[in-house]
C-alpha cells in the first residue's frame, strides 16, 4: 500500500471531557479499579465509599478528581497525589525547598515556631499542621512507636461516633481533627512517616475517586489487577514495545490474533484512530474480543476496520466461502417477519465472511501481530508467507520457551532477518526528593516478544545466509 | 514517505536501508547511476529498482547478498548517524505507551538531539497530530532539520535554548501549541518546567516524561514538578533485555556411564590380546627375545601392532572429537536461552508526571 487513505472526518478524536456513553476508568484512593459506562440515569456503587449518580461527572475533564458526598452527589477536588507514593492536599506539598530541608536535616521544629502558626482552619491546614507538630524528625525512627492500635489515639468506636455524628466528607475531616488533638505518637514520627500515616488516614476516611480516560493502558492495567490470566500477564512496556516493534500506525493493514480479550486490538485502534485495517484470527465461533466492549470505539468504527476469520476460514478460503441463495422480491415477501430476520441476518453474515476471506487471501499484511497461546513454531511455518515484504512479525508469549523455539526455527528460514528475543521491564522507584529508591516489590512477569522482519530470499537456492556470506565473501577476495 | 506509511517497491528516490548485517545498517537514496559498495560486493542501485522492499540481492560478481529493506523509525534507531547519545527501543516504546501518545497527540520534545526519538514519535502521531521539536545546538539543529526534510516527515524544528527562552513559536498557528505530551532529554529539565505552562493544553490532562540519567537530576526535576503543579509523579527504570535462542546438548548421565564402560571394555580387550600375543609370539622387551635377529624382532614389533588392535567404538553419544554443529540432529538437544554477552544495564531515569485540565466549572 503506498498511499495511505486518508479519510479526514473517519478520525477518533481522544475525548477530553467525560461525556455519556463513555467508558471511563474510576481509581480508588485505595488504588483500586473500576470500569464504569457513563449513562443517563446510571450510577455506580464504590463499596465503603458509597454510590453516586454519574451525571455528577460528566461535563468534567479526563484526569479529575471527586469526593463522594451525601445523596449520591460528587463534588470537584483538586488532585490529592504528587507522588506515587503520598496522598495529600495540594496545599500540603511540601514546597521543593522545605522537603529538601526536611529530607537533608533532621529537622527540629521548636516551640516558637509552632507558636507562629495560625490556627488550622481549611482541611488542607490542618494537616500541615500536623506535620508541623513538634517534628521530631529522625531518619532511623528511633523514637517512633508502633502506629498499631496501641498508639491510635482514636478507638475504632471512636470513629464510629465521628462517623455518625459528621455527614458524608467531613468525616474525614472530623477525624484528623481529633488525631490533632489526640494523637500520642504524631510527634515521634520522622516528617515521612506522618506523611505516610496521614496518607494512609485520608485514603480511609476521604471517599475520593479520580476518573481517567480509558485507554489501552488504562484497559491493561484494569485487566492486570482483576485477572492478568485474561490478557495472558502482558505488561504496559511489553504492550508499549510491541507497537513500536511492529510498527504500527495510523493506515496500517494488519493480521492479527489476540488473545489478551482484545485489549491487544483495543491498543491497535487506539494508535490508529479510524484509519486502516485489521484481519482478526481465531480458533472458535468468534473471537474473545470482549474488552472492546470497554474501549471508546464506535461498534461502526470496529466492524468497518476489523475483519474476523476463524483459522480454518483463513487457511482453507476457498472451501469455506459462504454461498448464499439470495430471494428475489416476491420470495421475501411470501416468508414471514421473523424468517425475513433471519434470511437478513445470514445474507449479512455470508457478505462479511466472503468480503474478509477476500481481504485475507491478497495477504501482503504491513504487520503480524500476535499473543496466542497457540503453539507458534508450527502457527508461524502457516503465517509467514502471509506478511509483506520488509514488514515485522511481533509475537508476544508470556512464557520465553515457545519464543525460543520459534526463533530457533527463524533463524534457520530464508524468510527472516533479525529474529530477536526481547523482555522489557519498567522498575518504579519511590519518587520522593531526597528518598528516591527502588520499590520493595514490583509486579513479576509481564511476557516476551519475539520480532523479526519478513524478507524475500533470492531465488537459487542461498544457504544459511551468514555463514553463506562469510563464506561468498572469501570467495570473493 | 519513506518513514511513515508502506511501499511496496523500491522505486528511483527512495530511502532503502541495505541490510549488509546486524550492526551494518546503511542508508541509501536510490539514484540509478550510483553503486552501493559494501565488505559483500559492489550493489548498483539500478538493480534494485523495481524490486521488492525485502528482498534479497547478489552483488555484481554473484557471491555477496544483502537485503533491501524500507526504513521505519525502530530500524534507523540502529542506522542512524549518532550527534549525541539517543533514546532507543526500549524506553522509547515505554514513554509513548504511557503518555498515551497515538494518532492526533500533539508533542513537545526537548532537544532534538539526533533525532531517534522524533522519527518514532513523528510516526506515532502522523497523520492528525504534530510534532514540535528543539535543539540549542546550532549544527545538531541544521543537521536535524535536513534530516526531517530529506525524510519527508512533518516536524516543527526549532532552534532555541528552552531553558532560556521557552517553548512559544509565535508563528505557529497563533502560537497555540496545545500540546498533550512533553518530552525532555536535556541536562537541565527542571529549568525548562517552569516554561510548559504557556504550551500546554489547558483543557486536557497533559502527560511528561524527563530523560536523566543521574538520580540527582531525577531529585530536582521532581521537585520542579511538584513546585509547578504537576501530579501523579513517579520515577522508574526500563531494563530492556535480548535473549539468544540456543541449543544445548541433552548429555544423559547414563550415556556418560555407558561410555566410561565401553573405554574400560576396549582397555582390557587389548591387554588381555597383548597377553595373549606375547605368550604365543613372544615379548620384544623380555630377556628370552634379547637374541633375535633384527629381522625377527622387526616382524614381531608389526605383528603385534596388527594383531592386539582394539577397534575403534562405535558409541561416541557426545560427538567427541568431532566438529558437532549447534543442533545437529544426529544429537539430542534442549532449546535454551541466554542473555546477550554485554547488557544495557542503564540508560536513563524516566520521570513521569501529569497535570490536570482545569475544570470548567
Ligand atoms: C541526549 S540529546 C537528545 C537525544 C534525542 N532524544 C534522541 O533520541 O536522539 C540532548 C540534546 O538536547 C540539547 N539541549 C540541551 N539543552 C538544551 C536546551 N536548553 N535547549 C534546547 N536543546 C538543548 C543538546 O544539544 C542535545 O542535542
Amino acid at each position: 500500500m503506498s498511499e495511505i487513505k486518508q479519510d479526514q472526518d473517519q478520525f477518533i478524536v481522544k475525548p477530553t471531557l467525560i461525556q455519556y456513553g463513555h467508558h471511563v476508568l474510576i481509581k480508588l484512593p485505595s488504588s483500586g479499579l473500576k470500569v464504569a459506562h457513563v449513562t443517563e440515569g446510571g450510577s455506580i456503587n464504590l463499596g465503603k465509599f458509597g454510590t453516586f449518580d454519574l451525571s455528577g461527572i460528566v461535563g468534567f475533564p479526563f484526569g479529575q478528581t471527586f469526593e463522594v458526598l451525601d445523596e449520591r452527589k460528587v463534588r470537584a477536588v483538586k488532585s490529592t497525589t504528587y507522588g506515587n507514593v503520598d496522598t495529600l492536599e495540594p496545599e500540603d506539598i511540601p514546597t521543593a525547598d522545605a522537603n529538601a530541608d526536611a529530607a537533608a536535616s533532621d529537622v527540629v521544629m521548636d516551640e516558637t515556631s509552632k507558636e507562629n502558626t495560625p490556627e488550622p482552619k481549611t482541611l488542607g491546614e490542618k494537616i500541615d499542621y500536623l506535620k508541623r507538630l513538634d517534628v521530631k524528625s529522625s531518619e532511623t525512627n528511633r523514637d517512633l512507636l508502633d502506629i498499631g492500635a496501641g498508639s491510635q489515639a482514636l478507638t475504632m468506636e471512636e470513629i464510629e461516633t465521628l462517623k455518625k455524628t459528621s455527614k458524608g466528607a467531613n468525616i474525614g475531616e472530623a477525624i484528623i481533627d481529633k488525631l490533632i488533638k489526640s494523637h500520642a505518637n504524631f510527634n515521634k514520627k520522622t516528617i515521612h512517616s506522618q506523611e505516610k500515616y496521614l496518607k494512609r488516614k485520608q485514603q480511609k476516611f476521604l471517599r475520593r475517586f479520580t476518573v481517567e480516560y480509558l485507554g489501552s493502558s488504562q484497559l491493561l492495567q484494569y485487566y492486570l489487577e482483576k485477572e492478568a490470566s485474561k490478557v495472558l500477564d502482558m505488561s504496559e512496556e511489553t504492550l508499549g514495545l510491541l507497537l513500536s516493534l511492529g510498527n504500527i500506525q495510523s493506515g496500517g493493514r494488519y493480521l492479527v490474533i489476540d488473545e489478551t480479550s482484545g485489549v491487544l486490538i483495543a491498543a491497535l485502534l487506539e494508535r490508529m484512530r479510524g484509519s486502516g485495517e485489521i484481519v482478526l484470527l481465531h480458533e472458535n465461533e468468534h473471537p474473545n474480543i470482549s474488552a472492546l466492549d470497554h474501549s471508546n470505539f464506535p461498534i461502526e468504527i470496529r466492524q468497518k476496520m476489523i475483519d474476523s476469520l476463524n483459522l480454518l476460514q483463513f487457511f482453507e478460503p476457498e472451501s469455506e466461502r459462504v454461498e448464499f441463495q439470495e430471494y428475489s422480491t416476491e420470495e421475501l415477501k411470501e416468508l414471514k417477519s421473523n424468517k425475513r430476520t433471519h434470511y437478513h441476518r445470514r445474507k449479512q453474515n455470508a457478505i462479511d465472511t466472503n468480503k474478509a476471506i477476500d481481504n485475507a487471501i491478497k495477504g501482503d499484511f504491513d504487520a503480524l501481530i500476535v499473543a496466542t497461546t497457540l503453539y507458534t513454531p508450527t502457527l508461524m511455518k502457516r503465517l509467514i508467507e502471509s506478511v509483506g515484504g520488509s514488514r515485522p512479525i511481533i509475537i508476544y508469549s508470556q512464557f520465553k520457551e515457545p519464543l525460543i523455539e520459534t526463533q530457533l526455527d527463524f533463524m534457520n528460514d530464508l524468510r527472516i532477518l533479525t529474529p530477536a528475543l526481547h523482555e522489557s521491564k519498567a522498575r518504579p522507584y519511590q519518587t520522593i526528593p531526597g528518598r528516591l529508591h527502588p520499590m520493595m516489590t514490583m509486579r513479576g512477569g509481564g511476557g516476551y516478544l519475539l520480532s523479526a522482519l519478513r524478507v524475500y530470499p533470492v531465488e537459487e537456492g542461498v544457504t544459511a545466509v551468514g555463514r553463506g556470506l562469510k563464506k561468498k565473501q572469501k570467495f570473493e577476495k | 514517505m519513506p518513514f511513515i506509511g508502506y511501499k511496496t517497491l523500491i522505486e528511483e528516490g527512495d530511502i532503502v536501508l541495505a541490510f549488509i548485517g546486524r550492526d551494518a545498517i546503511k542508508p541509501i537514496r536510490i539514484n540509478s547511476e550510483e553503486t552501493l559498495n559494501t565488505r559483500y560486493g559492489v550493489f548498483p542501485h539500478k538493480s534494485m529498482i523495481g524490486k521488492r522492499y525485502g528482498s534479497q540481492i547478489t552483488s555484481m560478481k554473484g557471491y555477496g547478498f544483502i537485503h533491501l529493506l524500507q526504513p521505519t523509525p525502530e530500524l534507523w534507531t540502529l542506522s542512524l548517524p549518532h550527534r549525541t547519545q539517543i533514546v532507543y527501543t526500549p524506553d522509547s516504546s515505554y514513554i509513548t505507551q504511557r503518555l498515551g501518545i497515538t494518532n492526533g497527540s500533539r508533542v513537545i520534545e526537548a532537544g532534538t538531539g539526533s533525532a531517534s526519538f522524533s522519527h518514532s514519535l513523528a510516526r506515532t502521531v502522523h497523520p492528525h497530530g504534530q510534532l514540535f521539536t528543539y535543539e540549542f545546538h546550532e549544527s545538531r539543529f541544521l543537521e536535524a532539520k535536513k534530516e526531517f526534510e530529506e525524510h519527508d516527515i512533518d516536524v516543527v524544528i526549532n532552534h532555541r535554548d528552552v531553558c532560556k527562552n521557552g517553548f512559544e513559536i509565535t508563528n505557529y498557528d497563533g502560537g497555540y501549541l496545545n500540546a498533550d505530551s512533553i518530552f525532555l532529554d536535556l541536562p537541565a529539565p527542571w529549568e525548562a518546567i517552569p516554561h510548559l505552562p504557556k504550551v500546554i493544553n489547558k483543557n486536557e490532562k497533559v502527560g511528561i516524561c524527563c530523560f536523566s540519567p543521574c538520580i540527582e537530576q531525577v531529585d530536582k526535576t521532581v521537585k520542579a514538578l511538584i513546585e509547578h503543579g504537576w501530579t501523579s509523579i513517579e520515577m522508574v527504570e526500563i531494563q530492556g533485555r535480548r535473549w539468544e535462542a540456543r541449543q544445548s546438548m541433552k548429555r544423559d548421565v547414563d550415556d556418560a556411564i555407558l561410555r566410561l564402560k565401553d573405554v574400560k571394555r576396549r582397555k582390557l580387550e587389548g591387554i588381555e590380546r597383548k597377553r595373549k600375543f606375547y605368550a604365543d609370539n613372544g615379548d620384544n622387551n623380555s630377556k628370552e627375545t634379547e637374541n633375535d635377529s633384527n629381522d625377527v624382532r622387526e616382524k614381531r614389533k608389526l605383528d603385534e601392532k596388527e594383531q592386539t588392535k582394539v577397534e575403534k567404538t562405535e558409541f561416541n553419544p557426545f560427538g567427541r572429537g568431532m566438529r558437532v554443529l549447534e543442533g545437529d540432529p544426529k544429537y539430542n538437544w534442549l532449546k535454551v536461552s541466554k542473555n546477550e554477552a554485554e547488557l544495557k544495564s542503564h540508560t536513563s531515569y524516566l520521570t513521569f508526571a501529569f497535570k490536570e485540565a482545569v475544570a470548567n466549572l
